[in-house]
């Protein structure tokens, strides 16, 4: 079942094209991951679908339209960053989350002691330090069990502690079965937690697929021989290596995951070419979303 | 609960420990019944006021009172309201509470249904002070003539409406808390003034000048000196400093509607 469906979405901010016809469908149970650099437009698509921004043109529905306009109430989500009432308390700030979204609860130190915060549900908000503020974001996208959570660059600005302390929380989230949106332009992140990812930039969606397809469609290739100038014609001439290039002294690319490295050895032996480094691994996302977005 | 009590007691939650709120509405609580007893300290009225039993005794009491609230209620009681709403956005809880579920109309209705309950609460209070304070004025203690005149009660509500809604209008476009304030008040004291000699330019010419939306709200409780004024002869002015109070009753509740309006028209259809 599709929990959201995008259907050609554009956003203009004057002359800035934010979002230029945008589509996807996210399907339950997913943990996906929206990735693109700073103003890509990742936090517009948010924006959109969360009913905080207009689209200029196209549509989307959530859970097939089954909750009407009160879609939100089945959905935890942060944009941007941690928004609370600074002179309430953790606690407070939570009842209010409950109260909109309709649910009776009065303890709430289960989703506090998910994020540690128990010790300092009584202080007011605005006493916390960032990554309390953020956990505590994470604490209330937990309240009344909603089927999606959306977490909108939830590491950002944290320390090296703090981040592998909310990554923690957003691995069991993930776990636990829920659908979830993790917009970042941390790949690193989405590598990580995610199973399907959507690389947007300038505000065009450039792949969508699981992690693992865009992972191991095409294997990363690292060569050097004495003679390269043999080495780059012989690879030039077979139609199952990409993107050659040199790079710091390595002949780089990629390979069909049909072949393996062990067949361009053979081959460079039969050429007279005497291999001195050979690497073959999975490409990484973060080389597939520099070369994606380039 | 109904949706409207869901509502209200959301805004409950929400600003039952915000400071703002809190201070501004004691300072109304308290100054509303105690001002009006700086004129025991007037002995002596200047002719043609009797004495200042006017402003305790019925039916006086109810204007006297009614023209002291009127600037309780448009400095109070509108800060509280912009309060409400800017603060709401420059927290960015107003995103949060629709990420959360509220949708925009909810939202909206929400901060309505705070307004309207704060025109009637500021009302009933207005009754019990008058009728308190007129009752221990009155010899012997009574109620006798306490209601000789109702139409006050309601021109005391249309006055808060006139007053909190413009505030609530001002909130949701201008958004932020200080330049609302600052457009507010430059707008009843400034603007309004300057606008009225630009388009009339000869202030004594045209009767319309009084349906100006802030001299209407104004004139529902005026300044019982006015009635005075009346009185002296005038050469150059052939209507009423003020408008007439089923005018402005009108008036008012038209301006009302429209602020309520364009309010609801401005958040919908922006981003937020």
């Amino acid at each position: 079942m599709a929990v959201l469906t995008i259907k050609g979405l554009s956003k203009n901010y004057g002359k800035i094209t934010a979002l230029e016809n945008l589509n996807l469908e996210i399907e339950a149970g997913k943990v996906y991951g929206l990735l693109g650099p700073n103003g890509s437009g990742k936090t517009t698509t948010l924006g959109i679908i969360l009913g905080i921004l207009k689209a200029d043109t196209g549509s989307y529905e959530w859970f097939d339209g089954k909750y009407g306009p009160y879609h939100r109430k089945k959905i935890g989500a942060i944009l941007e960053t941690p928004n609370f009432y600074p002179y309430k308390n953790a606690v407070d700030n939570l009842k209010i989350i409950s109260h909109i979204k309709g649910i009776k609860q009065d303890n709430y130190d289960h989703v506090l002691d998910l994020v540690n915060l128990s010790h300092r549900k009584l202080s007011a908000f605005r006493t916390y330090s960032l990554g309390m503020k953020q956990r505590l974001a994470i604490a209330a996208t937990m309240i009344g069990e909603p089927e999606v959570v959306i977490f909108d660059e939830p590491t950002n600005g944290l320390d090296p502690q703090g981040i592998s302390e909310v990554r923690q929380t957003l691995t069991q989230i993930a776990d636990s079965g829920k659908t979830v949106i993790l917009a970042s332009h941390i790949l690193d992140e989405v590598e990580k937690i995610c199973s399907d990812v959507a690389i947007i930039k300038n505000g065009v969606m450039l792949a969508t697929g699981p992690v693992g397809s865009i992972l191991s469609s095409d294997v990363f290739i690292e060569l050097k021989a004495e003679n390269m100038d043999e080495l780059n014609r012989m690879l030039n001439d077979l139609n199952w290596i990409k993107d050659l290039r040199v790079d710091k002294g390595m002949l780089q690319g990629t390979m069909d995951p049909a072949h393996s490295i062990s067949e361009i050895n053979r081959m460079a032996f039969d050429h007279d070419i005497t291999l001195t480094h050979m690497v073959a691994r999975k490409q990484r996302l973060e080389e597939e979303f520099l070369q994606i977005t380039k | 609960m109904n949706k409207v009590q869901h509502l209200l007691s959301l805004e409950w939650m929400k600003f039952k420990n915000n400071s703002v709120f809190i201070l501004f509405g004691s300072m109304f609580v308290l100054t509303f019944p105690l001002a009006i007893f700086v004129g025991k300290e007037i002995k002596n009225l200047p002719k043609p006021l009797p004495n200042n039993s006017i402003f305790y005794q019925f039916p006086t009491n109810w204007e006297w009172l009614a023209y002291e609230g009127s600037w309780l209620v448009f400095f109070f009681l509108a800060f509280i309201v912009m309060n409400m709403i800017t603060t709401e956005v420059s927290n960015k809880t107003l995103r949060q509470n629709i990420i959360t579920g509220l949708t925009r109309q909810d939202f909206f209705a929400a901060k309505l249904a705070s307004v309207l309950s704060l025109c009637f609460a500021a009302t009933l209070f207005y009754v019990i002070v008058v009728l308190v304070i007129g009752f221990f004025h009155n010899d012997p203690y009574s109620l006798e003539g306490a209601f000789s005149d109702k139409t006050w009660i309601l021109r005391y509500f249309l006055m808060c409406l006139g007053y909190l809604s413009f505030a609530f209008m001002i909130g949701f476009i201008v958004r932020s808390p200080g330049v609302s304030i600052f457009v507010y008040i430059s707008y009843i004291f400034f603007l309004e003034p300057l606008m009225k000699w630009a388009v009339h330019y000869k202030l004594t010419e045209d009767s319309t000048i009084n349906y100006w939306p802030m001299n209407a709200v104004e004139d529902l409780t005026p300044l019982p000196l006015y009635k005075y004024a009346e009185n002296i002869p005038r050469q150059d002015l052939d209507f009423s400093f003020l408008l007439d109070p089923h005018h402005a009753m009108i008036a008012v509740s038209i301006y009302s509607v429209l602020f309520i309006g364009l309010a609801y028209w401005h958040f919908m259809s922006r981003d937020i």
